[in-house]
């Protein structure tokens, strides 16, 4: 634990709101100046601030998957590849590389130290997740990787700028190898921007209070949200838990299903969570580093504390993380990793399924726990293509308190939807249907939320489609005798004959009239559905969220 | 009844009524004189104090009904029927297949840590919301037209739900209101009384979640808002009364009763947009090109920004996390004020607000049961507020139940002081005003510096100066009638109008035919509606402009079209300010790339005669009522006291300084001096260093 002396109470405070306004700042900076939809729209990317060791100390709310891992990525660079002593005042730091604390290779971390008379006192961070980033497939998620060679250019930790002065040689290769450079790039710009608007504001903080007290008030901060996470931890009673769920299968090996494992140990006021038992990494892009599934287990642990916790790197004191080497949860150079979010989602899950077996009261049932990721390229008569990518999403599942939320973002992502309006006023696609999927929540004494259904037709001349989902064969799982969620499910219908397609689809041709339907899976339910309140079943029915038998 | 006959009587009502005062600002054009009165809300029937307060003001100023010519009228009716789930029971009709799409929404979440997240509710449940066999593609055309037996399924099924509204929000609407016209001629046929709502005339812009949210709250709203102008309309006419009266919409504009009751979404969002409207009048009067006006209250904090001699409008916001797409001033809100509750979060820190005392129980110096202790009784353990001039000193404050809430909860827990606890409650409050004005600029790419703040409401003024300089802005306005500036605004409105047509094309000079012609409509449209309020021609303004985007965006900007037309030129000069309004705010552009175009919009302007407020009489330099102590920074000062009306030009006060007014107290820090500026308002400029 680091060391903190004495800190007016108020000033910490005040030091502490003043940290999350830094973040707050450079995250409207980043969106202020930012090109791609990703950012603007899908809000893909997220601001930190960390102490001088890489622990975080304050951050912004954006995307799970990226809150938890960034400091991950930080100590990683500061203990493997560049040391503290070789950061100047001036340099931004980045990288990309899953090997190197990295996530997956369209994510770019960025790092600029906050000097202080002569020290280094913090250090503020952006992720950003950029449109390409090279390699075999539009968007480097290439659904047939089995070497991340295949999937993109790789940035080991470098400085875009030394001492101030641009890395021009770095910022030429970069350009050169992505696909759409103006708009990679000019995000890239929008994270150097957002890294000076953090050194400002820490700057203004150092000048009136001294880094010293800066320092100390941040080893405080981090104090006062280790002892309250612990706090939550005692709480939860002591022993071991296990759950275990599972991945469809990788897209490259059929049939074979992959396991996530974990067993979560409480002692006291410290959690040990083993995930020894899960599969090895796979061939296809489903694995994740363990800068990745820490992120999964840091969140699902910090969701489920009881009372109100300041996120920041005082809370993973107490969690230890076990994966030995070569998981599908802790994948070794080169496995691919694109889709590194699917083992991830499934990670939250099952480490709420175990720690319900000690505290049944708040934790809920699981949730669809897929990135239902569907991209269209149509292609008319005079050769004109068009790239539509989306990310669906499915039921919430039910928790002890009520039923679980219909078709509505949750885990490790949060994306918005696009409107329709808007698509076919751009693409040629019609679509004949979005609509919550009636009886796809699981069952229980609370109901699972609703799936959806979302169905396109094709009005272009040709098309090639591109699925990676997952829940088609695992469901959703239910709690205390609560029903799973239903199983998604994507169909193709051709000439009025309709098939079943594969969870995961790589540039299958598409004709004119073409309709694929995809219903992503419920919420699973909780509690035996015999103790459903009849008023509720009846409302159920009224409103159509359950299918007559 | 025709404008005419109003615009000759010499007197004008602004009033606004708020959850705890309704405040007015009475403008005799015989005097020159505005004058502010305020009387308490009466929740259960707001008309009622309203007719009290003009009562009362009549009685005290010396005007008689009959001379009143206009009231304007702020009202949140529609905002708190939202926020208190007190809507009609309504319907919904959209395209068949897409039912459900108000309550997907766009799917993602707030709270990202919540286990069980709550999604936004929708208005109206799934059994009350019918898909019409009918099909609208992006350009107009219709795939599939509705059937008899179709329009027919629909109404026999409205027929059997027992609603008072129906809202109806078919795909691509916008873009050709035809079905939705058809179905709605249909159920007023077939269902007389039933209010209806059509998405093609309440909001037709493109994106289908967005418009069907507007279009059920508009529908929701009718009966609620008609019923209460209705109550209104007989409580003047019971009197003989017969004002013109207008409502003030989110855009800062007022608008006739019968537009309001029709589409009523117009007023929901309008309860700051007084307070922003002062604002550009003061930064007119005192020659502010760049002014930051905070409104602080009991319970919120509302910052909005002029800049260059304007309010920026936007087209969307929210209430209760569903979204509104009207146009309305951009106005970011905090939940801080002065009864935001100080109290130690789970790990021991000291937190304040977002919870808040509210009027009820409110401040534990109120003395109304409060036990908490909030920013107001922060600022009178420190001297800040004279317990025995609150209000004017119609309300005596308990300085004994403030002192000791603040020690029992939060000094004695953190081991500090009582006038050391209680400024720490003030120095977070002001630390997280700051921060909700830097972040409010810097999403426009603006720099505090540069702006002069604009202090009003009745909470704010005793914040401004530490406020100030924790963004090192240098000037602070303190304008005349800070508690009923809102009311001030809207004295000064105009009649508004804002019609928008969608239509997604690449904007280049082969567009300018149909932009030509959709331009012609609308300000066709434009003419009707403001000859309905009685508008002559010589007193219409109207204006277009066009949100544009790069092909491939997700998001427009709105660009004016000045004087510019559509035949190529015209383009190429829009298509101009675009790249340029790109680099100004987002600090990029691409001239190169494709500009596409997504809404056309015209706003309509009907110029209400505007008679003329002559500055109060200068009364000779005065002197201080004397001195009291009070906690600076970090130990107590003696500050001179002063009433604001003894402030006479010439004159310039040094701070440590209270200045007190009836209705709010402003506390002069040391470093600033403040002087009278022209109109009556107090200029306070920073003389300490750095900045």
């Amino acid at each position: 634990m680091a060391a903190s002396g004495t800190i007016d109470p108020i000033e910490l405070e005040v030091i502490r709101n003043a940290l999350t306004a830094a973040a707050a700042d450079m995250d409207v900076t980043m969106w202020r100046t930012s090109r791609s939809t990703i950012v603007r729209e899908m809000l893909d990317y997220s601001t930190a601030i960390f102490d001088a060791a890489g622990n975080n100390i304050a951050q912004s709310a954006r995307i799970p998957q990226h809150l938890n891992s960034m400091g991950y990525g930080l100590r990683a660079i500061l203990e493997r590849f560049i040391p503290a002593g070789e950061w100047q005042d001036g340099d931004v730091i980045i990288t990309n590389d899953p090997y190197c604390g990295g996530q997956h290779l369209p994510d770019i971390l960025s790092f600029r130290p906050v000097f202080e008379a002569g020290r280094c006192i913090a250090i503020v961070g952006t992720l950003c997740h950029h449109l390409d980033m090279g390699g075999m497939s539009p968007g480097s998620y290439a659904a047939t990787a089995t070497e991340i060679y295949q999937e993109g250019l790789r940035i080991p930790p470098v400085k875009l700028f030394e001492a101030g002065r641009r890395n021009e040689a770095l910022w030429a290769l970069i350009g050169q190898n992505v696909r759409q450079p103006a708009t990679v790039m000019g995000d890239l710009q929008s994270q150097v921007a957002s890294l000076g608007v953090g050194v400002e504001a820490i700057t203004r903080l150092a000048r009136r209070y001294g880094g010293d007290t800066l320092q100390k008030a941040a080893a405080r901060l981090l104090d006062l949200s280790e002892a309250a996470m612990r706090d939550c931890i005692r709480r939860i009673p002591d022993g071991t838990y296990t759950f275990e769920d599972f991945l469809d299968d990788d897209g490259i090996t059929p049939d074979r299903p992959v396991r996530i494992h974990a067993a979560i140990t409480v002692a006291g006021d410290r959690l040990v969570v083993d995930l020894s038992g899960s599969a090895p990494e796979a061939a296809g892009p489903i694995n994740a580093t363990l800068g990745s599934s820490s992120s999964a287990v840091y969140f699902a642990i910090m969701a489920a504390a009881d009372r109100p916790i300041v996120p920041n790197a005082g809370c993973y004191r107490p969690i230890e993380i076990i994966a030995p080497e070569g998981l599908i949860i802790s994948a070794r150079h080169p496995a691919p990793v694109a889709h590194r979010i699917a083992p991830c989602h499934v990670l939250l899950n099952v480490v709420f399924g175990a720690l319900s077996q000690a505290i049944p009261d708040r934790m809920p049932a699981a949730y669809y726990a897929v990135s239902y990721v569907c991209s269209f390229q149509t292609r008319a008569k005079d050769g004109t293509r068009k790239v539509l990518v989306e990310i669906e999403v499915g039921g919430c599942g039910a928790h002890p308190r009520g039923d679980g939320a219909n078709a509505l973002s949750f885990g490790m992502h949060n994306n918005a939807a696009i409107p329709i309006e808007m698509i076919e006023s751009d693409v040629p696609v019609t679509y004949l249907g979005y609509a919550l999927a009636p009886g796809s929540g699981g069952a229980g004494r609370q109901r699972g939320g609703l799936g959806l259904t979302r169905i396109w037709r094709i009005d272009s001349e040709a098309a090639t489609f591109t699925a990676q989902m997952d829940r088609f064969r695992f469901t959703p799982f239910g709690l205390q005798g609560g029903g799973a969620g239903a199983a998604g499910r994507l169909t193709l219908t051709r000439d009025g004959a309709l098939q079943d397609l594969p969870s995961k689809v790589a540039n299958m041709p598409l004709r004119k009239g073409d309709i694929v339907q995809l219903v992503t899976s419920g919420g699973g339910g909780f509690g035996p559905v015999a103790e459903r309140d009849p008023a509720a079943i009846a409302h159920d029915r009224e409103e159509g969220y359950v299918l007559d038998r | 009844m025709s404008a005419g006959s109003h615009d000759g009587k010499p007197v004008r009502i602004g009033v606004d009524i708020g959850g705890t005062f309704t405040d007015f600002q009475i403008l005799d054009s015989r005097s020159g004189q505005i004058r502010a009165f305020k009387v308490p809300t009466t929740p259960e029937d707001p008309s009622l104090g309203l007719m009290e307060g003009i009562h009362g003001a009549a009685a005290r100023d010396g005007f008689r009904l009959d001379e009143v010519g206009y009231i304007l009228h702020g009202t949140t009716i529609a905002t708190n029927a939202v926020l208190e789930n007190k809507l009609a029971r309504g319907a919904l009709v959209t395209t068949a297949g897409f039912e459900d799409v108000l309550e997907i929404g766009r799917h993602n979440r707030r709270d990202i840590y919540a286990t069980w997240p709550r999604p936004v509710p929708a208005l109206v449940p799934r059994s009350r919301r019918l898909g019409l066999r009918e099909r609208m593609k992006a350009d107009g055309h219709a795939e599939i037209e509705p059937g008899e037996a179709d329009l027919e399924a629909i109404i026999t099924r409205l027929a059997g739900l027992e609603v008072e509204a129906v809202a109806i929000s078919l795909l691509h609407a916008y873009a050709n209101p035809a079905h939705e016209a058809r179905l709605a001629a249909r159920i007023a046929q077939s269902l007389p009384g039933l209010a209806i709502s059509c998405s093609s005339t309440v909001s037709p812009e493109i994106r289908e979640y967005e418009r069907t949210s507007t279009t059920v709250l508009n529908a929701l709203l009718q009966p609620v808002v008609r019923s209460y102008l209705e109550r209104l309309e007989r409580r003047l006419a019971a009197e003989a009364f017969e004002p013109r009266l207008l409502i003030v919409q989110s855009n800062g504009g007022v608008c006739a009763p019968a537009t309001a009751a029709a589409e009523p979404v117009r007023l929901l969002l309008s309860g700051p947009s007084g307070g922003a409207m002062a604002a550009l009048g003061l930064s007119r009067t005192l020659g502010e090109a760049n002014v930051v006006a905070v409104d602080m209250g009991g319970t919120s904090y509302d910052v909005s920004v002029v800049r260059e001699d304007r309010l920026e409008i936007v087209t969307q916001s929210e209430i209760e996390r569903l979204p509104v797409r009207v146009p309305m001033i951009d106005i970011r809100t905090i939940g801080a004020g002065g009864g935001s509750i100080a109290r130690l979060g789970p790990d021991g820190g000291l937190r304040v607000g977002p919870e808040s005392a509210g009027a009820r129980p409110g401040p534990v110096c109120y003395g109304r049961g409060g036990t908490e202790p909030t920013v107001t009784d922060a600022n009178l353990v420190l001297g800040r507020l004279d317990p025995a001039f609150f209000l004017g000193g119609k309300m005596a404050l308990d300085l004994e139940g403030a002192r000791a809430a603040i020690r029992s909860r939060v000094g004695t827990p953190l081991g500090l002081a009582e006038d050391a606890a209680a400024a720490g409650i003030l120095r977070l409050t002001n630390t997280s005003l700051a921060a909700a004005i830097r972040v409010s600029l810097f999403e426009k790419g603006l720099d505090p510096r540069d702006f002069t703040l604009l202090s009003f409401g009745g909470a704010g003024s005793v914040h401004a100066c530490a406020v100030a300089e924790e963004l090192a802005i240098r000037r602070i306005v303190f304008p005349v009638d800070a508690s009923t500036l809102s009311a001030r605004g809207i004295l000064e409105a105009d009649i508004e109008h804002a019609f928008a047509r969608s239509l997604i094309r690449r904007f280049e000079p082969a567009a300018g035919e149909t932009l030509a012609r959709l331009a012609a409509e609308m300000t066709a449209q434009a003419g009707a509606q403001l000859a309905a309020d009685g508008i002559p021609p010589e007193r219409r303004r109207t204006q277009l402009a066009i949100d544009l985007r790069y092909r491939g965006q997700a998001f427009e900007l709105t660009v004016p079209c000045l004087d510019s037309g559509f035949d190529p030129a015209g383009i190429a000069a829009i298509a101009g300010r675009f790249h340029a309004q790109h680099e100004q705010r987002f600090s990029y552009c691409n001239p190169g790339d494709a500009v596409e175009m997504v809404t056309l919009r015209r706003a309509a302007k009907g110029l209400l005669p505007r008679p003329a407020a002559v500055e109060s009489p200068a009364e000779a330099a005065g002197s201080p009522l004397g001195s009291r102590p009070v906690y600076l920074a970090d130990r107590w000062g003696e500050a001179a006291v002063w009433r604001r009306e003894s402030i006479g030009p010439g004159l310039e006060i040094a701070g440590p300084a209270m200045i007190e007014e009836a209705y709010t107290t402003i506390y002069l820090a040391p470093a600033w001096r403040l002087r009278r500026a022209a109109g009556g308002h107090l200029v306070a400029d920073y003389q300490g260093e750095g900045g």
